[in-house]
């Protein structure tokens, strides 16, 4: 039962997230949205200051390339759940729209089913073998094995108070770097279950934008339609 | 029959309506899980690593800079631009608005967002002055696909890092065929224009050009940017995208002030006189040239020795205030002697306008609008990147069961050459266009086509160009066009409406496409010319 810790943290986090969601919706969707943001903002920056120290002032910090490419991964894995609670990932609708509603509701609910599989053999594919295919390991086993070696990233050192507060090495963990991808997609299964009931019981439609502009379209539904 | 089964289920998936990137991810994953010895865990990480693709960052800042270009007045800036240069045709104000799509494009890089920006004022414009809306809209609807194709390009970008070649070089390849795609168009326009007798604007003299290219200019500044710094040797292209997104946004908030906190806050007021303006513009021309020339020189002179910077200041430094000077004495009266009296009334101004732009930096980077714009931004980051990591994650798939030389050996077998496997390229396509996120099936069928390509000997950058103008063509046919949905949704018109009014565009473009496939010139001249030309490694 110990080897499963990481699974039952996976499963505790996602509990929190559940409940503190069924009572406050909106800082939920507010710290999400602040996040990616957050990642966004810090890419940017540090890519932008990384520019200007390099040929402005002949200087520059020696993480800088594996930071901001780290934090594009975060974006990314967070942003894979944020993309299902919010509808925004592409599809192909059209066979969906050619269905009669009862059919359909099914057939959609599949499509955030594949997300919740998606995500729930990269975590741990060990399941699998119940069903008779022979694999196993996955993103967890991946990052436990990081755990216990505990080696350090290439350049990414932990600032000089957080080693002396924590007694750490300088180097940041390896495992923490790579904690985002269990929990993206411990995150990314959650939020594929939570649409498929939602498909299920008629308070949603299906999981996909039929394309990339739809909000930009529905903001300017219309604009010229008096002329004529 | 492996490769069957692969391409099968990620076909089933889509058309389930599954996500396009969890379709690609799930049948990679399925078919590792099932037919291939792989562990997961690799799977797992290689979903990590793509963000570790230094190639890949650039797409979030081209987002985001396009996203802070779409906001507010940047698109009527161009249209003004447009109209004071090609106007005064027949047809002229179609044509505007075609130019006003590519300049928009090379800002943007998102085909919908030109179609919105510009056609929301362009088609009005059009209908005011007489030609039907079936035309306007049939014209925004095309041009608006330049965007993929007028650098900088984020399908570029992918198409760059997939098969490894230099995204420098896939930028300037678009240039030539982006401008003739964008003639051929206007010349269809001025056709059509003879003969249905389509008005023609009136000639507003050099004056209105350069008053609108000075609006516009920040603008476009933003392609010498990136262009600039990546063929200057300054910058790789994910630096001069991360500087074209801060630039973007500071464009947008403080000089534009179309959106943010100075939105209300013109730079000069009606108190400040006529003295005052002409003071203050003396004063800015001087400093904007100035920087704007220092900025220009660093990429010419980066690596030379010829000049140094204090050099290249002084220089800078006469030749603007000559050209400030200049404009107050020609604006001004009292000639030189009264030069100190307006600098005098300018500079109190300009110190005003940056004390308020420094005392709302702080706002203005925090703000709701700027957090909804880079929220945008992000958003479609996300999207595109989930996208993109599972077809990176699919074509390894491929290659990984040796898919692609499969493929190269049945095609070569069957006697293909380069003049019809480029036919079968087209067609495969512009079918894939129908239904597939350009980027995404990019990733795909670049992998599989890519060594048959160099098997038949054609220029990598060349493919390249092909595959975007048929991602483009794909924007505008049924049932899938992503231009006719969008182009559909602002004029209020029907698909089937807006397909019609589209069509003889498309076949503009159709004429188009041909010519870029069979004349690989229009596409390998420019990089060759200026990056020298291209080694093929394999």
């Amino acid at each position: 039962m110990m080897a499963y810790w990481p699974h039952l943290l996976l499963l505790g986090l996602v509990a929190v997230l559940f409940v503190w969601e069924r009572f406050k919706p909106q800082a939920v969707a507010q710290l999400e949205e602040s996040c990616l943001i957050g990642l966004m903002f810090l890419i940017t920056a540090v890519s932008f200051g990384q520019v200007v120290a390099r040929y402005g002032f002949n200087t520059g910090w020696s993480a800088a390339l594996e930071f901001t490419t780290l934090a594009f991964s975060w974006l990314i894995l967070l942003g894979m759940s944020y993309g299902i609670r919010a509808g925004t990932h592409l599809g192909v609708d059209i066979l969906l729209k050619a269905l009669p509603a009862p059919v359909m509701r099914y057939v959609a609910a599949f499509g955030a089913f594949a997300g919740l599989l998606y995500g729930l053999i990269l975590l741990d594919a060990s399941w699998m073998s119940y069903l008779g295919v022979d694999t196993r390991s996955g993103a967890i086993e991946y990052w436990q094995k990081m755990y216990k070696i505990n080696i350090g990233t290439e350049e990414l050192r932990w600032p000089v108070w957080v080693q002396e507060t924590f007694d750490v090495k300088d180097r940041v963990q390896r495992w923490l770097v790579l904690i985002m991808l269990p929990v993206g997609l411990a995150l990314l299964s959650f939020r594929s279950l939570q649409a498929m009931i939602q498909i299920l019981t008629g308070q949603r439609d299906m999981v996909i934008a039929s394309h990339e502009a739809e909000e930009l379209v529905e903001e300017n539904k219309g604009a010229l339609k008096e002329l004529d | 029959m492996e490769a069957l089964i692969l391409f099968g289920l990620v076909l089933g998936l889509l058309f389930l309506g599954v996500p396009v990137g969890l379709s690609l991810g799930l049948s990679s994953i399925l078919f590792i899980a099932l037919f291939s010895n792989d562990s997961l865990s690799s799977v797992a990480i290689s979903l990590f690593g793509v963000g570790q693709h230094y190639t890949l960052l650039a797409i979030p800042f081209f987002i985001l800079a396009s996203a802070y270009m779409s906001t507010g007045g940047v698109a009527k800036r161009l249209i003004r631009f447009a109209i004071a240069a090609v106007g005064h045709f027949r047809g002229g104000l179609a044509m505007s608005s075609v130019l006003a799509c590519m300049l928009f494009a090379a800002l943007s890089g998102s085909s919908p967002a030109t179609v919105v920006a510009i056609g929301t004022i362009a088609i009005a414009g059009m209908r005011q002055m007489g030609y039907s809306k079936d035309f306007a809209a049939g014209i925004i609807a095309n041009a608006g696909t330049l965007g993929i194709l007028i650098p900088p390009s984020i399908v570029m970008v992918v198409y760059a890092a997939s098969v490894d070649v230099s995204v420098g070089r896939m930028f300037l390849a678009g240039v030539i065929p982006g401008i003739l795609a964008g003639l051929m168009l206007m010349l269809a326009i001025y056709i059509v224009a003879r003969i249905k007798n389509l008005p023609a604007g009136e000639w507003k003299g050099f004056g209105e050009l350069a008053a609108g290219g000075k609006e516009a200019f920040w603008g476009l500044f933003l392609v010498v940017i990136i262009m600039g710094g990546i063929y200057g040797g300054v910058f790789t292209p994910t630096e001069a995208a991360a500087v074209a997104a801060v630039y973007s946004a500071f464009i947008a908030v403080f000089i534009y002030r179309d959106m943010g906190p100075l939105k209300e806050t013109p730079w000069v007021t009606a108190e400040d006189g006529i003295e005052g303006r002409i003071g203050f513009n003396g004063v800015v021309y001087f400093l904007s040239f100035w920087m704007v020339f220092m900025i220009i020189s660093f990429f010419i002179f980066a690596d030379s020795d010829s000049m140094t910077f204090g050099q290249r200041a002084l220089i800078g430094l006469i030749l603007g205030a000559a050209l400030g000077g200049w404009y107050m004495t020609w604006r001004g009266e009292g000639g030189v002697a009264a030069l100190p009296k307006y600098i005098g009334r300018g500079v109190p101004i300009l110190i005003r306008n940056l004390a308020t732009m420094g005392r709302m930096f702080f706002p203005a980077l925090m703000g709701k609008e700027s957090r909804n714009v880079t929220m945008d931004a992000t958003r479609t980051t996300v999207m595109l990147m989930f996208i993109i990591a599972n077809a990176l994650l699919f074509a390894h798939t491929l290659s990984a069961e040796r898919i692609p030389q499969l493929i190269t050996e049945w095609m070569l077998s069957v006697g293909f050459n380069w003049f019809t496997f480029l036919i079968l390229l087209n067609v495969i396509l512009l079918i894939g266009g129908q239904f597939m996120e350009p980027s995404g099936l990019l990733l795909i069928v670049a992998p599989v086509v890519f060594p048959i390509a160099m098997e038949l000997g054609i220029d990598p950058i060349h493919l390249g160009i092909i595959m975007v103008v048929n991602m483009e063509i794909g924007m505008i046919t049924p049932p899938i066009g992503l231009n006719l949905f969008v182009t559909s949704g602002i004029t209020g018109m029907s698909l089937a409406r807006v397909v019609k009014a589209a069509a003889p565009f498309v076949g503009v473009l159709f004429i188009f496409l041909i010519l870029v496939t069979y004349v690989p010139w229009i596409s390998t001249a420019l990089p060759t010319a200026i990056m020298g030309p291209e080694i093929v490694t394999q």
